[in-house]
């Protein structure tokens, strides 16, 4: 309990922050140019739907998320590492963590692949 | 855990401002994302509740808020990019980190007013 959470060097998570984050440039660059170029006028359920109803742009999207969330939580658990240091603080601050990027994760990919059945 | 307090504070150098900056345009991004996703969760309530939420976030006021987040993105991600080469490029050599900084200022406020100016005026055009 000592030195709780520090088993890993971090070294993947440092590289990883990196490689996810050339991964998001391209990925958000083409979201932002998707929904502000592509789409004539305000978004609207039926032309989000006209995208996402094909696998690919739901696979696409899938990884979009799963890289974005990645690296937001790994950006709040570098701040974390970096201003909290007490055992008990730190354990409740990455647990919080750990829950919300999952629960956000599972969201959005319900989102994504539940679509079909909802409409 | 040993904690070891800095003896010394940092300039406000170039490179510093720009990882503070890097660090906040971090953390409101983070808190963006997870609004984004639980504000698009709403696709899957179906079509009334999902136009019902965007009809509010495609509001004038938060196409004005849009441009800030415009600013967090275009700056977070160039600077990530100067990051990235400070650890595997040259921009950590001392003739050039000050350079690269103020490129990754000066792109970022050129991108943010060329994609700004035309949101604000669509917003106000409502």
């Amino acid at each position: 309990m000592k030195y709780f959470g520090s088993g890993r060097s971090g070294a993947f998570d440092w590289f990883f922050q990196r490689v996810s984050g050339i991964v998001l440039l391209v990925t958000l660059f083409l979201h932002f140019y998707v929904m502000h170029f592509a789409i004539e006028g305000p978004i609207t359920y039926e032309k989000v739907m006209v995208r996402l109803s094909s696998p690919g742009w739901k696979a696409l999207d899938i990884v979009f998320l799963i890289f974005a969330v990645y690296h937001a939580v790994n950006g709040f658990k570098l701040i974390i590492d970096d201003y909290v240091h007490s055992t008990v603080l730190r354990a409740v601050t990455i647990g919080l963590l750990w829950v919300m990027g999952i629960a956000f994760l599972t969201i959005g990919i319900m989102t994504i692949v539940n679509l079909r059945v909802q409409s | 855990m040993k904690v070891f307090q800095p003896q010394k504070r940092y300039r406000l150098h170039p490179g510093y401002i720009a990882w503070i900056l890097h660090r906040v345009t971090g953390v409101l991004l983070g808190l963006y994302l997870f609004l984004h996703i639980w504000v698009i969760h709403y696709l899957a309530q179906g079509e009334q509740a999902f136009n019902k939420v965007m009809g509010i976030v495609q509001s004038p006021l938060f196409l004005v808020l849009e441009v800030g987040l415009l600013g967090t993105v275009v700056y977070h991600g160039i600077n990530g990019l100067r990051v990235i080469l400070v650890d595997y490029g040259n921009m950590a050599k001392r003739e050039i980190f000050r350079k690269a900084v103020y490129v990754t200022f000066a792109l970022s406020a050129a991108i943010i007013i060329a994609g700004g100016i035309p949101m604000l005026m669509h917003a106000f055009s409502h």
